[in-house]
């Protein structure tokens, strides 16, 4: 189900009158459970077997992994949940992947294999869903917090459906909790929950779909070299549509679990304000760099073990955080990108200990920050283009079209198309630039609210003026 | 400067922003007579597309181009013969893809019409058959929820004339502002809104003021003059696509066929300036006639049979309601038996 369509806003209003109802607080809960389940069934009826295998085996997998004393037993243990989650992830993001880099690999020396292709179709949010219950057993492991008491609270924990199928990824702490005391959403909760939720389906329906996709898709599906502008104006087109598709669903789920009294973790702080790859890393997709960090980069010793050793640490995180992304090389790409990227800085910080990090020249909002932030948002557009291609052939093709300014190639794209995209993407940079301190709620607050309410009510009426089909969020891919 | 406190005046202020405007944009647009028109996307096909399955007395499937979308009036149709007809046709595509579809199912053995537009028909290249593929994929994959989601805004578009992403959508009004383009860069081709209404049984129709305005109409031709122009430029094919065309037609037919179902092929009506190129550019001898013979169908082409040949379409290309009705109940006395009992 997805948050731009009618099925959820009927959906959505029969949950939130039953939430406000006065059941008893596990009838509630029990309620949510159920539609997260139809919710997540509405895609595919079967893969809420997997959502609840997945449930099931971290639950109980968990709670013996905090009681067990013994360290092989709970090594033995935190093993049977990596296999079962990492498992089922590989077999159906990756199973198709692996067969065929390992068939192409066979065939380099001269063994005759070519099986038939898989037909393995992805479960939607399973690289969401899995990482969600996967921090959890690794917390069990860890003891860094007490296992959930019920199987109730710990399956609503997986299946709340706000953060289902594309995040926010939530760790027990910032959730369970929650579950424990009975609560709806105060009048200002839900009054917020619906001004985000508009807000989301604005950034998804409006200016991702309406106005960003179709320059994006042209661009990158064209078969020939492309003059310059094209190129760029793509490759600019799909970076905004990345970000208000992506963040326009985190917003809403945000927004949609805020209307029930819940508080999810905020997923995106402008991350083409940043300055410096260390500074996107902590605007864009937070809760996965945060996870990354925490579970991968961390275990892995970090910055704990020298120079070369964190570097190494820094762009293994990196390539299996773009390769969490996609069973592509072009994702691995991306992400080893982002890597070389984060290294370059931290080569420079290291360097220039005791004169500042980058961040603090000039201030919070200095010009040459700025300019850093121009700079970071140029090297973040390269990054894209691997990260949208789905070969390495089309992504040499957007490259070479962006920086070779080769004569004789026929333009592609029509002259709105280019406005559209000249207009809104300054405008988001800045925007970016001027909110990096600040979050969307507190301008809402801080203007008058005749002023609020009609930017609110521009957002709406440019929604329904748009009538886009319900086209599916980008992230429901990975 | 007042702090907002909460957000309820300005949910309540937007609130009455938004009901004041779209309300305001729904009756000015009924004010000028505007219908209702349904979004013609992947949805509405896929809904008529599932109801192909149906025993083969009980309806018929006419796929095809723009021209059999305006030309069958389904009303006519389902009071002539008592039979629903479901209109798969898709404008501006071949319907090859959806024939090799219908083929490929090992469900459907019902009776099927094709609209035979030659240029589209018999052109393989992407343009022409990625849309009827993409139709073709959501149908196949068409979840619970976005069915349920179909289900709500056939109701919401029913009773809203402004929902018609085609014309009015934000979309749509950009597109109007004509800006123009850089050379080398075609741009969609821009017919008017009242030209393409679209029902839910996905006919479509000009309005009454299109019947009348010379100048509607000539946008309309002007449309076609120029892609009459661009086919006239072309250079051959490297590969000739009649023969590969006209193979994939006779193993889709015949799996049909084979299933207990019936294909029959119809060219409707095209007048004027249209008319003369295609007689030109696309000669009966060279494409219908060997599409006949392959398939081994019953074909009906409009110049054959005084009832149907003595429409003229007032762009060239489609005809009017009122000649609608005409045609079909002169197309169903020429159809064979197994088409309408």
């Amino acid at each position: 189900m997805l948050f731009n369509s009618y099925t959820f806003i009927a959906f959505f209003i029969i949950v939130l009158t039953l939430h406000n109802l006065p059941f008893a607080w596990k009838v509630k809960k029990i309620i949510l459970l159920l539609a997260g389940y139809i919710f997540y069934a509405a895609w595919n009826p079967p893969f809420i077997l997997l959502l609840w295998f997945s449930t099931v085996i971290d639950f109980y997998v968990g709670k013996a992994l905090y009681m067990q004393i013994n360290k092989h037993k709970k090594r033995g243990l935190l093993i049977i949940s990596l296999i079962g989650n990492l498992g089922m992830l590989c077999f159906f993001k990756y199973g198709g992947f692996l067969l065929g880099n390992f068939v192409s690999l066979v065939n380099t020396f001269g063994i005759n294999y070519h099986p038939a292709k898989p037909n393995i179709i992805l479960p939607a949010g399973i690289s969401f869903y899995t990482f969600t219950t996967l921090c959890y057993t690794i917390d069990m492991y860890k003891k860094h917090s007490k296992p959930v008491r019920s199987l109730l609270d710990f399956s609503l924990f997986v299946s709340f459906f706000p953060h289902l199928v594309a995040g926010p990824i939530v760790r027990p702490g910032q959730l369970v909790p929650q579950f424990e005391t009975p609560r709806t959403a105060t009048k200002k909760q839900l009054f917020d929950g619906l001004f985000l939720l508009s807000l989301g389906l604005f950034m998804k329906v409006v200016l991702a779909d309406s106005m960003l996709s179709t320059s994006a898709d042209a661009v990158f599906n064209a078969p020939d070299v492309l003059p310059s502008l094209d190129a760029w104006i793509g490759t600019l087109a799909f970076s905004g549509q990345i970000f208000f598709d992506f963040a326009g669903y985190s917003t809403c789920a945000i927004g949609a679990a805020l209307c029930l009294g819940f508080i999810l973790p905020q997923n995106f702080a402008f991350p083409y304000g940043a300055a410096g790859f260390s500074d996107f890393w902590r605007r864009w997709h937070i809760t996965l760099s945060s996870w990354l960090r925490d579970y991968l980069y961390i275990p892995l010793g970090g910055n704990r073990g020298g120079k070369i050793r964190t570097y190494i640490n820094l762009m293994i995180t990196m390539l299996l955080g773009g390769l969490w992304h996609g069973a592509n090389w072009t994702f691995v790409v991306w992400g080893g990108l982002h890597g070389l990227f984060l290294w370059t800085e931290r080569f420079f910080i290291d360097k220039n200990k005791g004169v500042g990090e980058p961040q603090s020249y000039g201030g919070d909002h200095g010009f040459t920050k700025f300019l850093y932030a121009l700079f970071t948002f140029f090297l973040v557009n390269i990054t894209w283009v691997f990260f949208r291609a789905s070969t390495f052939e089309g992504a040499g093709r957007i490259l070479i079209s962006m920086f070779s300014f080769t004569k004789g190639t026929k333009p592609l794209l029509a002259t709105l198309a280019i406005i559209k995209v000249s207009i809104i993407i300054p405008l988001t940079v800045l925007i970016h630039w001027s909110m990096r301190s600040r979050s969307t709620l507190d301008i809402a607050y801080k203007l008058p609210w005749w002023l609020t309410g009609t930017a609110w009510s521009l957002m709406v009426i440019l929604l329904i003026w748009s009538q886009e089909s319900s086209n599916s969020f980008i992230y429901f891919l990975f | 400067m007042m702090i907002t406190t909460n957000l309820i005046r300005p949910s309540i202020l937007t609130l009455l922003i938004v009901i004041i405007m779209v309300g305001g944009w729904e009756f000015y647009l009924r004010q000028k007579g505007v219908p209702i028109s349904y979004d013609d996307a992947a949805e509405l096909w896929s809904d008529k597309r599932a109801k192909v399955y149906g025993p083969s007395d009980g309806a018929t499937v006419f796929i095809g181009s723009s021209r059999i979308k305006y030309d069958l009036d389904i009303n006519t149709w389902r009071k002539i013969t008592g039979k629903d007809a479901i209109q798969l046709a898709m404008e501006g595509n071949s319907p090859l893809t959806i024939l090799e579809d219908l083929g490929n199912d090992p469900e459907f053995k019902g009776n099927l019409v094709v609209d035979i537009t030659e240029e589209l028909f018999f052109a393989l290249a992407p343009p022409y058959n990625t849309q009827p593929q993409g139709n073709i994929n959501y149908y196949h994959k068409e979840t619970y929820a976005q069915k349920a989601s179909f289900q709500l805004s056939h109701i919401v578009e029913s009773h809203f004339v402004f929902l018609n992403k085609k014309f009015l959508s934000l979309n749509a009004v950009l597109d109007n502002l004509s800006i123009p383009n850089r050379p080398g860069v075609m741009g969609e081709p821009r017919f008017p809104m009242d030209f393409w209404c679209v029902d839910f049984d996905r006919q479509d129709r000009m309005s009454s003021r299109f019947l009348t305005d010379k100048d509607l109409q000539h946008r309309v031709t002007d449309v076609w003059s120029f892609f009459l122009g661009i086919f006239q430029s072309l250079p051959p094919p490297k590969d000739n696509p009649v023969p590969v065309v006209l193979q994939k037609a006779k193993h889709a037919v015949d799996k049909i066929r084979a299933r207990g179902g019936d294909v029959l092929f119809i060219r409707t009506p095209s007048s004027g300036y249209f008319w003369e190129k295609e007689q030109l550019l696309f000669k009966k001898e060279r494409f219908w006639n060997p599409l006949i013979v392959t398939t081994h169908c019953k074909g009906i082409y409009f110049t054959d049979y005084p009832t149907i040949n003595q429409f003229k379409c007032i762009e060239w290309s489609h005809l009017s309601p009122a000649q609608a009705v005409v045609f079909t109940t002169e197309f169903i006395k020429l159809l064979p038996q197994s088409f309408v009992n």
